[in-house]
């Protein structure tokens, strides 16, 4: 691969970027604030990947690419470079999360219930035509019920460990400022954990799901179900400089079980910043996937991390738009003297200076 | 995990921890307008730090207790000083709304200096009422979800 630096067209650039920005219109405070409120799930999505919790700019990324999700993720990335790192906030734990939605599909009976949250698993999904014709669709308000749900639910992998269903690992204490960063440091392999559970909550949706639903499908040995599907709020606790620890506020997050019971119940997990539950689900089942002896290709480590970044991966996809001009031109010459000498081979004596196998290999390849 | 410090009591009823807990969660617009009505009291201020930044936030995975960084959070932050009464007061909020968390800020050193803890501790019972209100409504809806499921 070989890279110009080409000149002109200075113009053209700018009115390109003119042509876009017309088309998308004026953005004002209202149109962000409109984005914020109507797709959090979308906006969800994008702090995920982007691995930024910052809702009102994550809506402003949105409205700046015209909802290019690969554009408004690498605004957010961008962004959060040129800001300075206050601080590590205290580790979230599964049960101290603000839960609005529990369930495991493994499990009827677990320890705090199964609560469905606001979800369409089971609705039909049809679209409000009449919307398009002026009648508002208006939600039929949620019936209260008479005692709250608990804020907190138990984790039900520590009920299985303590049942000795599944292996106990001893947790091992790591300081805050000693947890493995793939923004400070290259991610290497074997990736330790902590790298890649990082890279797997910051991963690409839709690069997480063809990959998970390649495992899910038989590309692979593990045949997962949902252990426990999470979604909640999960409190961002720093420290005051007096000492005290203090909740900053809360963001939600979700995370996922998956477990397989190919040789004997083995689990696989997954978190993410917002409710993206696609995403969670075929993460945890690649962490599962890929922890196995062998795993298949399709869900070997290096293979689902490096493809699965949204930003290196489109970022390459789209700089083939850029100019290659060198790379071609050359490839371009020899295959014109291929050809030519091809055509007097056919007449006649090859030309002095004729192209040899070798060199006719190497054009075309 | 490491203990919080109780020791630093703010507002009567209120530990350190429980105020700051509810300034940072409290309504922008109205923390803002209570900040300003003890400004003046505090006499000179120094604005240590004002801006915007990143906190990251470590999850622990429940299959290997594995800590690790689930991203970035942006946040606002400010550090203020009395120099003349030797307090320090500082306020952090999820967000870049800077004003929010200076106003955390004020509340935080009127607390340490002793100034209007009579109106902190209504201010803050009122916006602990209305965070709990809105926590109670928000659970006895997904309450509404609980599902007993029979197999046969």
């Amino acid at each position: 691969m070989a890279y110009v630096a080409t000149r002109g067209g200075e113009r053209a650039i700018e009115q390109s970027e003119r042509l876009y920005r017309e088309d998308l219109g004026r953005i004002d405070k209202a149109r962000v604030d409109a984005i914020a409120e109507s797709l959090p799930y979308l906006l969800d999505r994008v702090m995920g990947e982007a691995s930024l919790y910052a809702p009102e700019l994550a809506a402003l990324a949105l409205a700046q690419s015209g909802g290019d999700l690969y554009e408004a993720v690498l605004l957010l990335r961008a962004y959060r470079t040129t800001q300075p790192r206050i601080t590590i906030a205290e580790p979230v734990r599964q049960d101290e999360l603000f839960t609005v939605r529990r369930i495991s599909a493994a499990f009827k009976d677990i320890p705090g219930g199964q609560i469905l949250g606001p979800t369409l698993d089971y609705s039909h999904r049809l679209l409000n035509v009449g919307v398009l014709s002026g009648e508002d669709f208006v939600p039929e308000a949620v019936e209260l019920a008479n005692t709250p749900a608990p804020a907190t639910q138990p984790s039900l992998a520590d009920w299985q460990k303590a049942q000795g269903l599944i292996a106990d690992p001893p947790a091992e204490h790591v300081l805050l400022d000693e947890i493995p960063d793939v923004t400070r440091e290259p991610l290497l392999f074997p990736a330790s954990r902590a790298h890649k559970l990082q890279s797997l909550a910051r991963a690409d949706t839709g690069g997480t799901l063809a990959l998970g639903y390649a495992t899910m499908r038989g590309y692979g040995n593990t045949h997962p179900t949902v252990n426990e599907l999470r979604l909640g709020e999960a409190e961002v606790r720093i420290r005051h400089p007096r000492g005290t620890l203090f909740s900053t506020g809360r963001v939600r997050v979700s995370q996922a079980e998956i477990i397989s019971k190919a040789k004997n119940l083995q689990l696989g997990f997954s978190a993410t910043f917002g409710w993206n539950e696609v995403k969670v689900i075929a993460a945890a089942s690649l962490d599962l996937a890929s922890s196995q002896e062998k795993p298949h290709p399709a869900s070997n480590e290096e293979f689902v991390l490096y493809h699965t970044e949204p930003v290196e991966s489109s970022g390459f996809c789209i700089h083939f738009k850029l100019p290659h001009y060198v790379t071609f031109q050359s490839s371009l010459d020899a295959l014109r003297k291929v050809k030519a000498d091809q055509a007097a081979n056919k007449a006649g004596a090859p030309a002095a200076g004729a192209a040899k196998p070798a060199e006719l290999e190497k054009a075309i390849s | 995990m490491i203990e919080t410090p109780e020791t630093s009591a703010s507002a009567d009823g209120f530990s350190h921890a429980a105020a700051l807990d509810i300034l940072a969660r409290s309504r922008p617009e109205a923390i803002k307008a209570f900040a300003e009505t003890h400004i003046d009291e505090l006499g000179p201020i120094e604005v240590a730090v004002s801006r915007t930044g990143l906190a990251m936030l470590p999850y622990v995975d429940t299959v290997q207790n594995t800590a690790f960084h689930l991203g970035e959070v942006l946040m606002s932050e400010a550090h203020i000083r009395l120099p003349e009464r030797g307090v320090e007061g500082y306020g952090a909020v999820i967000g870049r709304d800077l004003e929010q968390s200076m106003a955390m800020a004020v509340i935080d050193a009127c607390m340490a200096a002793g100034i209007g803890l009579a109106e902190i501790r209504t201010f803050l019972a009122d916006e602990q009422r209305l965070q709990a209100q809105a926590d109670e409504t928000r659970l006895r809806k997904v309450e509404s979800t609980r599902v007993r499921m029979e197999t046969f």
